[in-house]
């Protein structure tokens, strides 16, 4: 797992109620790493080859039963590993061809899987050209990024040619470059598919799917960016339409040669029936997966767990209940300054949990250059209609306080660092409203 | 029981005239426990609030109410005020031990020798709440408040480095407030990092 990741605590969690020892792979060393030499490790995850050697090496000391990433970026990583150990996961193969957009298509197309025209263009191309190559309205989307970064819709040729340049600065910025690799070098164009989208969130064992969930997304995602907002599950689908989700998906799994493991999987439904979206060998990002709870309240990383391991997955369902999320929308750029209106909106009735993930103090960057949530409000309840009526209420009763990023320049913070201009907020918010005398401290022991 | 320096007297005594509360008492408590030793509480309160537990010292001007259970920590303390270049403002100086239980104490060491200096690095601190039985409660603050990696420093260090030392100790608990984390080292992101969605 990278350190940026939501997903920490969750697959620690679960290791921890299975009892099993973990080791933590990271792109960066862990600060306390010299105290627990095997509890910790950093791997390259641009490098999976020599990531994959420095797991072999250690695997001669601690037995590896099992090497699972946590989130898109190790996936490559640990397929290589897991072969060169022999551990049961997908081919390297497979794995890095449902990381290639472009390649994805091409594999499903090849298929015969019904898929939308596509074609592939290099960012030194020029827009205003490429535009005359291309049906409307289509869809311009970086290779290997995520979270529907970089991912807009053009209606025309003009609205291509301001695409590609938007897309084509998200891909040059250095860290993009960095992490995206020879991905970076082309936009995927491919054509707008309208449908009603959903999530389809499954466990691959010997290239058998089992479907987990399948959430709906009940807002429109026409464009022209994509920015995710509400996940509920079960899905309001008729019966014969979610069969044809599954077995579709089924079907573009096989074409990818992806046998094993999460899976997670974007579909469009229209009359012509299932597309796929997006498919990857991972399951649900962020903090979406509390939404999901098994049997007795097992959560999907506990399941991911158990299925790695070998152990029994097959006895536990999904929840009766109906559940869902809403990914909280940045709703302008600029500095989060305050969050009102917490408390009221996790009072709504039926809401579990409102959690910001954005601290106060930082930037916000909409979507298609952004690539982070103001938060996720979860939600539980008898019925899918009434989990997203629940969902949309604590969401009107938040109110975001932003200001233009300009304002720290005016307000004389610039050249102070945002992590010490943070910190003087943090000693303002903490100061009670009754008249204290500052005081510091010091002792003997 | 406490001292009042003279500085400290002289200032309390010109911020009582300065917001006109003669008369007033100083409130002081001990309302925790930091990376620097105890945390404390200073509050001008009217002499009508004294409890009948509250320990009472005539500091000649004004009056001190301390807590009952604040009391004994704060035996030998003295209160002092220092104006300086660098500095200015109440200090305690306090020879009390953070902790009176041994298990608690070792616990402290361990987090101010070997963990803290370590992830003041990235900016963050560890903070002893209590000790109950074989469990430690801490809080993570600073770069660690709110970080991604919070939950593998805890799992993978601190509790290691805690149960090594003081082997009485099987679990550690966190019990920060993550989501009021305004500064965390390592913070989600789906730029350079992972996907919350795909």
């Amino acid at each position: 797992m990278t350190t940026t990741t939501y997903r920490a605590g969750a697959f620690l969690e679960a290791a921890g109620r299975l009892g099993v020892p973990v080791v933590v792979g990271s792109d960066q060393p862990q600060i306390l790493a010299a105290a627990n030499p095997g509890g910790t490790m950093a791997v390259d995850f641009l490098a999976p080859n020599e990531g994959a050697r420095s797991i072999v090496e250690f695997s001669k000391e601690h037995q590896i039963r099992a090497v699972l990433a946590a989130d898109d970026d190790g996936v490559i990583l640990a397929a290589v590993a897991s072969t060169a150990l022999g551990l049961p996961h997908n081919s390297v193969k497979a794995v890095t061809a449902a990381r290639n957009k472009h390649r994805m298509r091409e594999m499903l197309a090849q298929a015969g899987i019904l898929s939308p025209c596509f074609q592939r263009i290099p960012i030194d191309a020029n827009p205003e050209e490429a535009a005359r190559e291309v049906s409307f309205p289509c869809v311009l989307k970086p290779l290997s990024l995520a979270g529907s970064r970089g991912v807009i819709r053009a209606d025309n040729a003009a609205e291509f040619a301001a695409a590609f340049c938007r897309v084509v600065a998200i891909l040059r910025q250095p860290e993009v470059a960095a992490q995206a690799g020879e991905l970076s070098q082309h936009i995927l164009v491919e054509g707008f598919i309208p449908g009603r989208e959903v999530a389809l969130e499954g466990l691959l064992s010997d290239g058998r799917l089992r479907v987990l969930a399948l959430f709906d997304k009940p807002d429109p995602l026409d464009g022209p960016f994509f920015e995710e907002t509400i996940y509920v599950t079960p899905s309001r689908l008729p019966a014969p339409v979610q069969e044809g989700i599954t077995a579709r998906t089924a079907e573009a799994l096989k074409a990818l040669s992806l046998r094993h493991g999460p899976i997670h999987a974007e579909l469009r439904v229209n009359d012509q029936g299932p597309w796929i979206i997006e498919i990857a060998p991972r399951s649900i990002g962020g903090l979406c997966s509390r939404a999901l709870r098994f049997g007795d309240g097992i959560s999907l990383e506990e399941l991911i767990l158990r299925h790695a391991l070998g152990l029994d997955v097959e006895c536990f369902e999904r929840e009766n209940q109906a559940s869902g999320v809403m990914m909280i929308p940045i709703p302008q750029a600029g500095i989060l300054r305050e969050v009102q209106g917490q408390a009221g909106a996790e009072g709504v009735p039926g809401i579990e949990e409102v959690r910001l993930t954005i601290p106060v103090g930082q930037e916000l960057i909409p979507p298609p250059e952004g690539a982070r949530y103001l938060g996720f409000i979860f939600a539980r309840g008898e019925a899918p209609e009434q989990v997203e009526a629940t969902l949309r209420e604590p969401h009107r009763r938040l109110t975001f306080i932003i200001t233009p990023p300009d304002d720290i320049k005016v307000s004389g913070h610039a050249g102070v660092s945002a992590r010490t201009h943070a910190r003087d907020t943090e000693k303002a918010r903490s100061i009670r409203p009754r008249p204290r005398l500052p005081v510091g401290g010091s002792r003997r022991s | 029981m406490l001292t009042i320096s003279d500085p400290a007297k002289k200032k309390i005594l010109a911020l009582l005239e300065a917001q006109g509360r003669q008369g007033s008492a100083l409130r002081v408590a001990i309302i925790g426990r930091g990376p620097g030793g105890f945390l404390y509480d200073l509050l001008f309160v009217e002499g009508t609030t004294k409890a009948p537990e509250d320990v009472v010292v005539d500091a000649g001007g004004f009056q001190v109410f301390i807590d009952r259970d604040s009391a004994p920590k704060l035996n030998g303390a003295t209160l002092d005020f220092i104006e300086g270049i660098q500095q200015s403002g109440f200090k305690i100086d306090n020879p009390n031990p953070l902790w009176d239980d041994p298990k608690a104490k070792a616990v402290q060491d361990v987090i101010d020798t070997k963990i803290n200096p370590a992830i003041a690095m990235h900016g963050g601190y560890v903070t002893l709440l209590d000790v109950k039985g074989d469990i430690a409660y801490v809080a993570l603050g600073g770069g660690c408040q709110g970080c991604g990696m919070a939950n593998v420093t805890l799992k993978q260090g601190i509790e290691v480095i805690i149960r090594e030392a003081v082997p009485e100790i099987r679990q550690v608990i966190d019990t920060t407030d993550h989501a009021g984390g305004t500064n965390p080292y390592y913070q989600p992101s789906k730029g350079g990092g992972p996907s919350p969605f795909a």
